[in-house]
């Protein structure tokens, strides 16, 4: 199953981080990378930018609605995310666990639907 | 430049309704996503896609001081969450807003619009 991790994290805390503290976290997510690339776990992740960089897009009638920021203000947002190949919910909590991010944010873990009768990319 | 299009939905409606029911209505946004999966192939042929299971499928998995704290449910509270995510390189967020309005989901839920970090 492909499971994807969604990372929530408090963008405050990043940015008040020095350039040297923010390489230590990124050396932190390299070393989980390559391990769980390693197990064959890993298929892919992306780190988002801060939200206040985020654009959000609505449709309302013949309307389209076009807003700065994000879809929520909270205080821990969207960071980031991996994708998992593993062979069950225990498997990606485990390592779901092991993201930098989980020690002082949250992580989601969450299945990729699956319907073999859908278009896929 | 390349952009997450986070899709928010209300999956509260649409998940106690009965398998054929779900497969109705899905079958009737098909051809929306379809030239919309088209339309996204032809700004970025590499463009990639997932849709995530519902809601209480998650698993919320927090560490502190060394312990594990695993929970049920999404993280977020809020009415819609975040249901799927597209992975598109675009030469501009214009092109980005374009596309996203493209999304059947933006008629009824909200697309946010992120930069991914290189």
């Amino acid at each position: 199953m492909q499971v994807m991790a969604l990372i929530y994290s408090d963008g405050e805390r990043w940015d008040a981080l020095s350039a040297t503290e923010r390489e230590a976290i990124y050396d932190r997510y390299r070393a989980f990378a390559k391990e769980a690339s390693d197990a064959g776990v890993m298929v892919g992740g992306n780190e988002l930018g801060p939200t206040r960089d985020a654009t959000t897009v609505r449709v309302r009638g013949d309307e389209t609605l076009v807003t700065d920021g994000p879809y929520a203000e909270v205080k821990e947002a969207l960071g980031g995310y991996f994708l998992f190949k593993c062979d069950s919910m225990d498997d990606a909590v485990d390592y779901a666990a092991r993201i930098p991010g989980a020690e002082h944010g949250a992580v989601e873990v969450r299945p990729v639907y699956v319907d073999p009768a859908e278009v896929q990319l | 430049m390349k952009y997450a299009m986070l899709i928010y939905g209300d999956d509260s409606q649409w998940v106690d309704l009965p398998d054929e029911e779900k497969a109705k209505l899905r079958a009737e946004e098909m051809p929306r996503w379809a030239a919309l999966f088209e339309e996204l192939q032809k700004a970025d042929p590499n463009v990639s896609g997932h849709e995530l299971d519902a809601r209480r499928t998650a698993k919320v998995v927090r560490v502190r001081d060394g312990e594990r704290i695993v929970t049920d449910g999404p993280f977020a509270e809020t009415k819609e969450v975040v249901g799927g995510v597209f992975l598109v390189d675009l030469p501009d967020l214009d092109e980005a807003i374009r596309l996203a309005a493209l999304v059947p989901v933006a008629e009824y839920g909200s697309l946010e619009i992120r930069p991914i970090v290189e």
